[in-house]
């Protein structure tokens, strides 16, 4: 999914920051170029609103090219770029907050009697994504940053700068909001599955 | 029964993390490159900002909470015996008594620390590259 650095890359990105702190404006170019796509993404699960994860993700590299002298090389750049985008996102959810429904206001997925059973499962993931944002942040940040990471814990704990357990027992937390706000996905889902299979058989017939 | 529960759980959160991870990317707007590199030059070109002048201004600070506190300890010093007697006197302040060059000290006063002032913001906009 993200495509997340390699030794290669780290090399290019601490050559790349030697080079700006040596007074190259250009090398910052070769930065943004390698982690637009996962900045961007990072803020759209923030956010879920394009326009504006695009702005949070050009703040994140405003504040990354002034601070750049700040990176200690203690952990990788990665780690430290990531940290400070969430730190950048984080503040400017907390100054414009997203429009979120109440968790318990948000829209529940359309039943199994949907005809699209495709359109019907893309709805219900995006209503699961929506109730996402509507948990609150000490719960959502760690689901936002978990599947950021691919399901890597030590990866999102590193990037919200909190131990392991905190953030398993805040994902165990979150799990459990989203279950009872969602009770009959297991069902829709299988009701789903059943559906489109008989659709595909009557569509052989 | 627990049992059923907890596969159900299970089940549910399995549900739950495949849509969370299956997320579609979204791939950043052609211009969103040249945008931060544009911002990023202006910043690099930008003077950089004008620290405050901690050094020039202890010296100031320091004289106006000396003020501060002589003051505050001349009002505590006047107000205890004002506290102890059953009522508070009124200022009581003739106009015979105000000396006429006593006025004259105040003004002075008043006008060199204003010309210092203005002496001191002056040299400071000069360091600052403003003037």
């Amino acid at each position: 999914m993200n495509t997340f650095h390699p030794s290669a890359a780290q090399e290019l990105d601490q050559a790349d920051v030697a080079r700006v702190l040596a007074g190259d404006v250009a090398a910052f170019e070769g930065i943004v170029r390698r982690w637009q796509a996962p900045l961007v993404n990072m803020a759209w699960r923030y956010s879920r609103d394009r326009g504006r994860a695009e702005e949070m993700a050009q703040e994140a590299f405003l504040r990354a090219w002034r601070g750049l002298a700040q990176w200690r090389r203690e952990s990788s750049f990665s780690t430290w770029l990531l940290a400070l985008a969430a730190n950048v996102y984080r503040s400017e959810l907390k100054r414009f907050p997203t429009q979120t429904l109440p968790l318990d206001a948000a829209p529940e997925p359309s039943g199994p009697a949907s005809q699209h059973s495709e359109l019907a499962e893309k709805l219900s993931g995006e209503a699961v994504r929506r109730a996402v944002l509507a948990l609150p942040m000490r719960y959502r940040e760690p689901v936002v940053l978990f599947y950021f990471h691919e399901m890597d814990v030590a990866a999102a704990a590193a990037t919200m700068g909190l131990p392991e357990g905190t953030l398993k027992a805040r994902l165990s937390r979150a799990r459990a909001l989203l279950r009872q706000r969602f009770p009959h996905l297991e069902e829709e889902h299988v009701n789903l599955k059943f559906s489109s299979q008989v659709e595909g058989k009557e569509a052989v017939r | 029964m627990n049992q059923a529960k907890i596969d159900r759980s299970a089940m549910l959160d399995a549900k739950i993390e495949a849509i969370l991870a299956g997320e579609e990317e979204l791939i950043p707007s052609s211009g969103f490159l040249a945008s931060v590199m544009e911002r990023v030059q202006e910043e690099a070109v930008a003077p950089p900002p004008i620290p405050f002048p901690w050094k020039q201004a202890i010296p100031g600070i320091l004289a106006t909470t000396g003020v501060f506190a002589w003051g505050a300890v001349k009002l505590f010093r006047q107000g205890l015996p004002a506290l102890n007697s059953p009522m508070l006197p009124l200022p009581h302040l003739p106009a015979a008594l105000v000396v006429p060059v006593e006025q004259t000290g105040w003004v002075a006063l008043a006008l060199g620390v204003t010309l210092l002032s203005w002496l001191f913001s002056r040299r400071l906009a000069g360091r600052g590259g403003l003037l």
